[in-house]
């Protein structure tokens, strides 16, 4: 624009010279006519400029529209679908997938399925009609994927599970090692047991829901770990209502069948720091192991209620899966319905401090 | 004469808002997130709002003959889970076809179970129905000792997922669902007998209809109808979860029933706009989870619009000086 003007200047300038030799050169009378004739061209010739300049500009803004729709089709979108968005522990798989995406240079969408197996259906089809390149999905129901998935992938759109499960043609489920987080627990409470004084070799086990296949392997890891070390699990008890008021009950059902138990496992968080606090209130002398790596059970370890937790990396998961679709996107790689482990954490009174830590600087709040 | 003149304008008004009020506040969803959402305007979403919106639009028809008759169901989202996983655990056996025509015929009997229960031992609607929330649920839970069956049956999964000339199964069916509502409602005498002991249960008796008979029929139906959603459901899902099934479908479907314009107390309603407000619910869910509105935000927004249709049928009856 500046530049039209310095354009428009110079040629009134020149324009104006010109006039001024024009009147040394003829008559005072002549002159006269001479100027309005003059005059004339030069609106003329303004008038002229001013139009082609306005041609440029329409020309301009065409091509920088161009542009800007090429540039919008450039970058690559991974779509998020998440269970919701309630949970520490979900937000902390967002966290990991929208990070991953900042560092890749990814444009990034994310819906709630609000925990809501028919919304998280709508929810992928949406996703799929938005046009996103990839799709990372925690499900709240993973036997629901298969035909939404499917869909997906026939409009050649990658799907990967961030963690709970997979059913239908996943490219590739991360989720947490859990028998080998039921393991370590197993192994855990062994180690806290080594000068064990009554000489028992009882634990009990709560478990979640058994539709919850990740949850049941914790359970299978831990009763397959104990039994090795020699210890029999001499009460097994579903948790019902999964929360900590049911984790409290559970105990306390634990307990009055079987009271001669030196320790607990419970396949997830609330839950177990309600078995922990349910110990406490009967003053009984059992470590209670619990699973995930809660805001709530690493406080309970740090009060002493709680004798350790298997943590979970959701942030881990979350970012590995969009790693894991950048590879098939960018780099053509195969998944085909494959099972990529992410490492668990056992977190014990001694090492709190250096996880918490750890996990603060990774999500950008307190751990606990 | 002006007073006359404007009375006329008043009833046209109202008239006309019966007629297509819904149709133009779905409009103007539409429009609305058109203009904001590149995304939302394709024909493939289109089409997704229109297939998503057959759960609750085929239940709603039975939902819809329910409460025009006076009464209620609100056992509908757990009977949905029920003969959901019990239909689909009988494909090994009796194959796609049989298991989708027997889950359609178990929904009619446990619905005809409930009109029996309402109607012979005059228990009230409400109780039974809620009662039946609670067995038909914990029923589908020892059913499979909540572990969801997996559907792998084709003719089953075409029901939620086929196409038939590029327009998606459900839509079809849907359509067929409709007309044939539309056809019971109100070419058969049938469809009279449901209105007239909706508006006054005693004169219909005395007028020689079969009341109860009526109301186990209407209750039937219900059960008819949300088989068929059941079996759409799952397909679309790929498995019928015990725990997961139809949570909170009980309170979709009356929304859409009421946000169509059929009055809660029992009489008249209407099945075309049971249709819209099915797709205004979907659209408005669908709009607004493109443009990464908070879900719970959608839960109000759907609160909202309920209570802004309900508010604007208000002014219809103000308008025509009736009173409901």
């Amino acid at each position: 624009m500046r530049k039209l003007h310095i354009l428009k200047l110079a040629l009134i300038t020149i324009l104006s010279i010109t006039l001024v030799a024009t009147f040394s050169f003829v008559g005072c009378a002549q002159a006269e006519e001479a100027v309005e004739e003059v005059e004339e061209a030069t609106e003329e010739a303004v008038e002229e400029v001013e139009e082609a300049a306005e041609e440029v500009e329409e020309e301009v803004e065409e091509a920088a529209e161009e542009v800007e729709e090429e540039a919008a089709e450039e970058p690559i979108t991974i779509g998020f679908s998440v269970w919701t968005m309630e949970f520490t522990f979900f937000q902390n798989v967002e966290k990991g997938v929208r990070d991953a995406c900042e560092d890749l240079g990814y444009e990034y969408i994310m819906i709630d399925q609000n925990a809501d197996p028919t919304k998280m259906v709508q929810d992928l089809d949406s996703l799929v009609s938005q046009g996103v390149d990839a799709i990372s999905v925690t499900p709240v129901d993973p036997g629901a994927l298969g035909p939404a998935v499917q869909n997906a992938r026939d409009a050649g759109i990658p799907v990967v599970c961030a963690d709970i499960g997979k059913s239908g043609p996943v490219n590739a489920l991360i989720i947490s090692d859990n028998f080998e987080g039921g393991q370590l627990a197993a192994g855990y409470l062994d180690e806290l047991l080594a000068d064990n004084p009554d000489n028992t070799y009882k634990f009990g086990l709560g478990n979640l829901q058994p539709q919850w296949t990740y949850a049941r392997e914790r359970g299978e890891g831990f009763i397959d770990k104990s039994e090795e070390l020699g210890y029999e699990i001499a009460s097994e008890i579903i948790v019902d209502p999964p929360s900590a008021e049911g984790g409290y009950d559970t105990m306390q059902q634990i307990i009055s069948a079987a009271p001669d138990i030196v320790g607990a496992f419970f396949s997830s968080g609330r839950e177990a720091v309600g078995a922990a606090q349910a110990v406490e209130g009967a003053g009984e002398d059992i470590y209670v192991v619990g699973y995930n790596g809660d805001p709530e059970e690493l406080q309970a370890i740090e009060d002493g209620i709680l004798a350790g937790t298997i943590l979970q990396q959701p942030y881990v998961i979350g970012y590995q899966s969009v790693e894991i679709l950048k590879e098939i996107l960018e780099e053509g790689a195969e998944y085909e319905d494959e099972v990529v482990p992410a490492p668990v954490k056992l977190v014990t009174p001694e090492n709190l401090e250096e996880i918490a830590a750890e996990l603060e600087e990774r999500r950008g709040q307190p751990a606990y | 004469m002006v007073d006359i003149r404007s009375r006329n304008l008043k009833v046209k008004v109202a008239q006309q808002w019966e007629n297509f009020g819904m149709l133009f506040i779905l409009v103007l969803i539409l429009a609305i997130f058109s203009s904001l959402d590149p995304n939302f305007r394709t024909v493939y979403n289109f089409i997704s709002i229109f297939k998503y919106s057959t759960f609750i639009a085929i239940g709603g028809i039975g939902m819809a003959f329910c409460i025009m008759s006076g009464d209620f169901d609100i056992s509908v989202g757990s009977m949905l889970a029920f003969v959901g996983v019990l239909g689909s655990s009988f494909i090994p056996f009796i194959g796609g076809v049989g298991a989708v025509l027997s889950t359609i015929v178990i929904a009619s009997i446990l619905g005809f179970i409930n009109g029996i229960f309402i109607t012979k031992l005059r228990i009230p609607a409400f109780i039974t129905t809620l009662g039946m929330l609670y067995i038909f649920r914990a029923l589908a839970y020892l059913y499979t000792s909540n572990v969801p069956v997996y559907i792998e049956n084709k003719f089953w999964l075409y029901i939620g997922n086929g196409k038939i000339f590029n327009i998606n199964f459900p839509i079809i069916l849907m359509l067929i669902c409709y007309l044939g509502g539309y056809l019971l409602l109100r070419k058969s005498p049938f469809g009279r007998y449901i209105v007239a002991v909706g508006t006054n249960p005693d004169a219909s008796r005395l007028s020689g209809i079969n009341v109860d008979k009526v109301r186990i029929i209407v209750f039937t139906l219900v059960g008819f109808f949300v088989g068929i959603s059941s079996v759409v459901v799952s397909a679309n899902l790929g498995s019928a979860n015990p725990g997961q099934l139809g949570q909170g479908y009980e309170f979709q479907v009356i929304t859409a029933v009421v946000l169509g314009g059929t009055i809660l107390g029992g009489g008249n309603g209407s099945l075309g706009g049971l249709f819209v407000a099915a797709l205004i619910i979907t659209a408005l869910k669908n709009g607004l989870s493109l443009m990464q509105v908070d879900s719970y935000w959608q839960d109000v927004a759907t609160g909202l619009v309920l209570i802004f249709a309900v508010a604007l049928n208000r002014i219809r009856y103000t308008l025509l000086g009736q009173r409901e």
